[in-house]
């Protein structure tokens, strides 16, 4: 199973998949070999603790190291949201977030992992967020390659995402941005930095609701140079001590990061900011400006709406929503333009201060899935976690360029997808060595027809001679026997006639062995002949010729001789 | 309805209607359509749509247009469904727009019938209306039933599902609606809808394809899960021989299909008295099934209370054969113990055991899979009831450590079968892991002293290995802990029996080197299996020789400065546990100066210095046992522990780690107070409290207990606030009859805590005045509406936001305005 998450726009079971369609009764770890995850977002991972702890997967998963180290950070802080705000009982606990940790096999970039004898899975770089990987599926001589979310761009902390030319069945893609070429990141840059020092300038104060990791350590690094660059002292806060734990998990998995991060890590770790501090909860009544990411990022519970609440009547300040928001949420209402909000109580809070959108995802755009596709060269495309509508414009695009067939089926819709695979058949040793001392050796250009019996057996297919797959077995030899009856005109007895076949053959095969035996018939090899006066008409004589399969050659071969008709006898 | 939402409506309806209009979020008319159900399950529907014609007016606009988009047309079908559930709904719809939506020549003619979501909705929107005798008709008159027919081979998994639910549904309609008389019982005749689903299904049940079969078996498997009326079993003495006739083919088709279909029929209480049949189907499935479906269907029947004797021996025997066989392979002269006990009977005749050979020795896949499923199905039959009876307990537990070592390598056989097992199963993870597990269910029985030497040597090998994986030992440590906790003793004597006391030598130098593994997972584990095993035996002067004359209390408290923060947490656990049965660390060992400091000390450190929150919360969870417990190093001085514990726990960002500060804080008050009073205890006089109550008083405010609790109040948290509500409320009762105070307006620092409640309560955050007095605080508690906040914060703090007016403007806020934004999920 590829990833395994949830909706965060639903608070009921919708937001975790339905796994009874994999099974109704079973036990879900007989009908898979594992499941791998590709990054530490929610819609990649939210349902992975239900998934093993409560409706009871107990097989691996995998994924890379950092997602190992990062994913419960994000299950954890999802699960308090659930919980706190929620007052859900029917959640799963941190006991089970490390529970499900405690399954997991962590893969290294690149590396091999044998899942069991048939199948094997490896790991590629993706981009996107720290630890998110890309992972090769291999069954025999198929494969599949999925992707997850990915980004064909290096942006400030991570590199840009890499497969080789693996030309796997069918490549799994995400299509996010299938319709877009991205504006520049600078550009967004220069816009974000823009915005948020204007509002300071004002002396406004500046609410960033962010994701526990990921999105916001990118914010902090760019602010924090900005900061330094134009030697601003406005403070820059981050609530709930995630700066150290950002901060942990960078320096911990600096690998992952991208070149200039590494370079510089040796001078100056980027994680450990000048300008940025732990925020306290009294620091939101403080006059004068300020910046402070705080979460979560959707402005639906917590420290970030509690922020908002206080600022959101003032016009000086502003709101910085860096992703998406679900519906029913505090930032999906303010994105959408509604300035007045009903909160508890029948209250109303009137929203002045700006609110603003301003995306930094990180997904390949269409450019760079159409790179990535050249980069893989795969038989197949499938296009995933995108919208129909611009998924349909990428199919054709892919389907045009690359001459391979691209699908795009809906959530639930099967495709099946031919492909060739390469069968390795074992020829016993035996079998060759009959052929060879048949003479002719084998030729490059001239393919030669082998007779043999193809057998399966542990798994594996062999062509051995017949004899052979008898003996192997077990199984008693059949008797095949043609038959055909030949009209000879002849008005002799039936033994006269018999004889005379013996003297034509005898003759016309000089390298068999004919023989005429005591009950008149006559054999050539396994072949038998016998005449038969004809019941109608007295003038004609039946011969009645059988053959084994082995001798169907010579059989053949007699039946046509006979059928010619017998040398005119001697008067 | 709502008259706001009623304003609401038309706009909405308007703009569900404009194909240019995009929709923000896929969830919306999902939940728009909940709501709608939400409405409809109270008020009338016909009463709905008069009142907000715009709905109409949609439905009709989906008629006549034919760009809508795919999802409001799906959308528009299922409300449609919605509103005709109810008779004279239908009977208002049913003209045109029924039709024209649900008919022969509605969407399946449209382009956007291609698109699955349409589909589904037609689906469902049909489930819906399918309520009535009336809607029956036009299900028949319509054609829909045989569009249904054809969707059960829908592409989409989704569709394909619910067609065939959909006609369970119908058959189940039609024939309520074909039941006559005043008793409403069935009269043998089929109706004419019911009759054309049974047609299809006899159909479907001789194709020669196998997906046709298997739509068939689902839908009949579901309707015999679901339906329980006398029509079920001429059902099935209609389809019986059908169904037979599938088991005669080679191969089986649909399997899988088959075994459910038979477990539902054999469950079904409407067939009691016609099973015969459907045992002689069994048995037959139980001999030509593979192992691994025969072994499902075996589970199935022996959980059934009412299956023949002779049946649940053949099952039984289904389930026993994949480990007789692995014995059997690896049996050497003179065997291991139990190996030849198999009770008599199960196993004989059995003739499925070639099968069983083959496919075991077939390949590794085959081999786990068949030994993972038969060890889950036999753990999982062993705790019930009804399982059989004798329970082969030896066997089985020898087939498990036979499993055990086969897969650890350390068993070894002579014959080709054994070797091809051993090689297959050596390493074997996800066999070690079930093995495991399997072996655990049977430390519940009774055994003899021989096995259980067996069990706990096959259980060191696995502890002590260096190639058993985390997961491995995480599974082995459990089983471990549950043969020791179960372990028999001799009664009247508090000591290990021998095989433990032998056993609990090896365990602790391996839980040694085990604390020091450089997996977190094994670290963690061992800590848990530690916590646990001290929980229970921490008085057992065997298990406390044992430990104390080991590094592990060393290592369990060095483990308080892990990397990890979940070790971090266990060690925090672990120790805490230790401590409490007094078996901590040497306090004058000199390499640990730690130790030395005391662990209150360390891990009231960890408490305020910790960045992660679960040590923190493990910190708070050990504090509050040690507590109740009396533990020596709180007892010492309670009230500094109280006062040194709330203090940095109220600063803790972790909202769970101040809730449980609030726990702390309430085992403390019911030391102090005495229990809560129940309701219901009429009669029995109030248990006095171990202090007087203003004395009480004073030492919470010296602890600013009250300034701790009333704080947590104005909590952003939800849960917080509500735990400090629950105690203040039970502060409050304790002290109602506490009389002589002054009224609350009249105490300094009252009236400010007062508007400090008031304004929060009006979205503001405020500060609570300082050192407050017991009668101000007394006189606050009182006037304070703790009961109204306590009802307020039961609510979900997103009520406001679930809200329909909520979703409703939300989904007008967003027409025209979201376009980037709608792409970026993360």
């Amino acid at each position: 199973m590829l990833d395994c998450g949830m909706h965060m726009g639903f608070n009921d079971d919708r937001r975790f998949p339905d796994f009874s369609y994999i099974t109704q009764n079973g036990r879900l770890t007989d009908f898979l070999d594992c499941v791998i995850i590709s990054h530490f977002h929610l819609d990649h991972c939210g349902a992975l603790p239900y998934f093993s702890e409560m409706v009871g997967y107990d097989g691996p998963i995998y994924m890379t190291h950092p997602t190992q180290a990062i994913c419960p950070i994000l299950l954890e802080d999802y699960r308090k949201i659930a919980v706190d705000k929620k007052g859900e009982a029917n959640f799963f606990t941190s006991q089970m977030i490390k529970d499900c940790m405690k399954k997991v096999v962590a893969v290294h970039l690149h590396q091999t992992v044998q899942v069991d004898d048939e199948l094997e899975i490896k790991a590629y770089y993706a981009g996107h967020v720290l630890g998110a990987a890309m992972f090769q599926i291999k069954v025999g001589s198929e494969s599949v390659v999925y992707t997850g979310d990915y980004n064909m761009t290096p942006d400030r902390h991570l590199g840009a995402a890499w497969i080789d030319r693996c030309r796997p069945n069918l490549l799994i893609t995400e299509s996010t941005y299938a319709t877009t070429i991205r504006d520049s990141k600078r550009c967004r840059e220069r816009d974000f930095l823009k915005k948020v020092h204007e509002t300071v300038e004002r002396g406004g104060k500046v609410l960033i609701p962010v994701f526990a990791l990921g999105r916001a350590q990118e914010l902090c690094i760019l602010l924090e140079t900005f900061w330094e660059r134009m030697n601003l002292k406005v403070p820059i806060y981050f609530s709930t001590g995630l700066t150290e734990k950002a901060n942990h998990y960078y320096k911990l998995f600096i690998t992952w990061t991208n070149q200039k991060i590494r370079k510089t890590f040796v001078q100056r770790n980027m994680f450990e900011f000048k300008h940025i501090k732990a925020f306290d909860r009294a620091f939101a009544d403080n006059p004068g400006p300020m910046v402070v990411f705080a979460t979560p990022g959707m402005l639906h519970a917590g420290q970030s709406l509690q922020i908002f609440r206080k600022w959101a009547g003032n016009e000086k300040n502003m709101v910085i929503m860096p992703g998406y928001c679900v519906q029913g949420t505090v930032g999906h209402k303010i994105l959408s333009g509604q300035r007045k909000l009903e909160m508890e109580g029948r209250q109303v809070l009137e929203v002045k201060m700006q609110v603003e959108y301003m995306s930094f995802s990180a997904h390949a755009d269409a450019k760079g899935i159409m790179q990535l596709v050249g980069q893989a060269e795969p038989e197949n495309v499938l296009l995933v976690h995108g919208e129909a509508k611009k998924m349909e414009f990428l199919r054709q695009k892919i389907e045009q360029e690359f001459r391979v067939s691209c699908y795009m089926p809906a959530n639930g819709e099967t495709v099946t997808l031919p492909t060739s695979p390469n069968i390795p058949v074992g020829i016993s040793l035996g079998l060759l060595k009959r052929e060879m001392a048949q003479g002719l050796l084998p030729e490059t250009k001239k393919p030669r027809l082998l007779h043999g019996t193809l057998i399966m057996k542990d798994s594996n297919l062999r062509l051995v001679s017949s004899e052979q797959a008898l003996k192997e077995l077990g199984l008693a030899e059949h008797q095949l026997r043609f038959t055909c009856r030949v009209h000879l005109q002849d008005t002799r007895k039936e033994q006269e006639t018999a004889l005379r076949v013996y003297s034509h053959l005898k003759s016309t095969l000089k390298d068999h062995c004919v023989q005429h035996l005591p009950d008149g018939s006559v054999t050539v090899e396994s072949i038998l002949i016998q005449a038969a006066a004809h019941s109608e008409d007295p003038g004609t004589k039946v011969l009645l010729v059988s053959w084994t399969y082995q001798d169907e050659e010579l059989g053949s071969f007699l039946t046509a001789l006979l059928k010619k008709g017998l040398p005119q006898a001697p008067s | 309805m709502d008259p706001e939402c009623s304003r609401l409506l038309p706009a909405l309806c308007a703009a569900l209607a404009d194909p240019r209009q995009p929709l923000a979020d896929d969830t919306c008319l999902e939940k728009l359509l909940d709501w709608f159900k939400t409405v409809t399950e109270a008020e009338s529907s016909l009463l709905l749509l008069q009142e907000n014609p715009a709905l109409v007016e949609l439905l009709s606009h989906v008629l006549k247009s034919q760009d809508m988009s795919s999802r409001v047309l799906s959308f528009s079908l299922r409300l449609a469904g919605t509103f005709a559930a109810q008779e004279d709904c239908f009977l208002y719809l049913q003209g045109e727009l029924l039709l024209g939506l649900f008919g022969e020549g509605g969407p399946q003619c449209w382009a956007a019938w291609s698109v699955p979501t349409v589909r589904s909705g037609w689906i469902q929107g049909l489930r819906s209306l399918a309520q009535h005798p009336c809607a029956l008709h036009f299900l028949a008159d319509s054609g829909a039933v045989d569009t249904i027919f054809s969707l059960q081979g829908d592409p989409s998994l989704f569709v394909a599902s619910a067609a065939s639910q959909l006609l369970v549904h119908t058959l189940a309609l039609s024939m309520q609606a074909g039941a006559t008389g005043c008793s409403g019982l069935w009269d043998g005749v089929w109706p004419a809808c019911a009759q054309k689903i049974m047609g299809h299904l006899e159909e479907s049940l001789q194709s020669t394809a196998a997906p046709q079969v298997t739509q068939a078996l689902n839908v009949l498997t579901s309707t015999f899960g679901r339906c329980h009326s006398p029509w079920t079993e001429t059902l099935w003495g209609q389809l019986c021989p059908l169904v037979a006739r599938l088991l005669e083919r080679t191969p089986i088709p649909a399997a899988h299909s088959l075994v459910d279909l038979l477990l539902s029929v054999a469950r079904s209480p409407a067939l009691s008295s016609s099973h015969g049949r459907l045992w002689e189907a069994v048995a037959q499935a139980l001999r030509c099934l593979s192992p691994m479906q025969a072994g499902s269907l075996a589970l199935g029947m022996l959980k059934l209370p009412h299956c023949p004797q002779a049946l649940r021996v053949q099952a039984f025997g289904v389930l026993l054969q994949p480990l007789a066989c692995v014995v059997k392979a690896t049996a050497q002269a003179p065997g291991p113990p139990g190996c030849s006990m198999w009770p008599p009977g199960w196993l004989d005749g059995a003739e499925g055991s070639s099968l069983t050979v083959d496919t075991l020795l077939s390949s590794k896949s085959a081999c786990v899979g068949i030994l993972c499923q038969t060890l889950a199905q036999l753990e999982e039959l062993q705790p019930l009831p009804q399982r059989p009876a004798p329970w082969p307990q030896e066997p089985l537990l020898g087939a498990a450590v036979t499993i055990l070592r086969l897969c650890h390598g350390s068993a070894t056989s002579s014959s080709s079968g054994g070797g091809r097992l051993c090689a297959t199963l050596a390493g074997c993870v996800r066999v070690q892991r079930a093995a495991l597990d399997f072996l655990g269910t049977l430390s519940q029985e009774t055994r003899s002293q021989e096995l259980e030497k067996e069990v706990f040597a096959v259980l060191s090998e696995y502890l002590g290995s260096p190639d058993s994986s985390p997961t491995v030992l995480k599974k082995a440590f459990q089983t471990t802990l549950r043969w020791l906790l179960s372990s028999p003793r001799t009664p009247g004597c508090p000591d290990l029996g021998p095989q433990p006391l032998l056993f609990l030598r090896e365990l602790f130098p391996v839980l040694q080197k085990r604390l020091c593994s450089p997996s977190w997972e094994v670290r963690d584990s061992v800590l848990e299996f530690l916590t646990q095993l001290s929980r229970h035996w921490g008085g057992q002067a065997d298990f406390r020789r044992a430990l104390l004359a080991s590094e592990v209390p060393t290592l369990t408290q060095q483990l308080l400065q892990d990397p990890e923060s979940y070790v971090r947490a266990s060690a925090v656990a672990a120790a805490g546990q230790l401590s409490s049965r007094g078996l901590q660390a040497a306090p004058d060992s000199p390499e640990h100066p730690q130790a030395q400091q005391g662990l209150l000390g360390e891990l009231l450190c960890i408490l305020s210095t910790d960045s992660e929150g679960f040590p923190r919360r493990a910190v708070v969870q050990v504090f509050t046992e040690w507590l109740r417990d009396g533990h020596a190093d709180v007892a010492r001085d309670t009230e500094w522990f109280i006062a040194t514990v709330l203090q940095v726990v109220s600063q803790d960002l972790d909202w769970e780690v101040r809730v449980q500060g609030l726990e702390l804080a309430q085992v403390f008050l019911v030391q102090r107070l005495g229990q809560p009073r129940c309701p219901y205890m009429v009669a029995l006089p109030e248990a006095a409290s171990a202090t007087p109550i203003p004395e009480v008083l004073q030492s919470l405010c010296r602890l600013r207990l009250f300034d701790f609790a009333f704080r947590a109040l104005l909590d952003c948290d939800r849960p917080v606030a509500q735990k400090a509500c629950e105690l203040l409320l039970f502060l409050k009762d304790k002290t109602a009859m506490c009389g002589g105070l002054q009224e609350a307006g009249d105490i300094p620092g009252s009236a400010s805590g007062q508007v400090t409640l008031q304004r929060w309560r009006a979205g503001e955050q405020g500060q609570l005045p300082g050192d407050l007095q017991p009668e101000a605080m007394l006189a606050l508690l009182r006037s304070t509406d703790l009961e109204g906040l306590q009802a307020r914060l039961a609510q979900s703090s997103d009520h406001m936001e679930k809200s329909p007016q909520s979703l409703l403007q939300d989904m007008l806020a967003t027409v025209g305005v979201l376009g980037e934004n709608e792409a970026d999920c993360y």
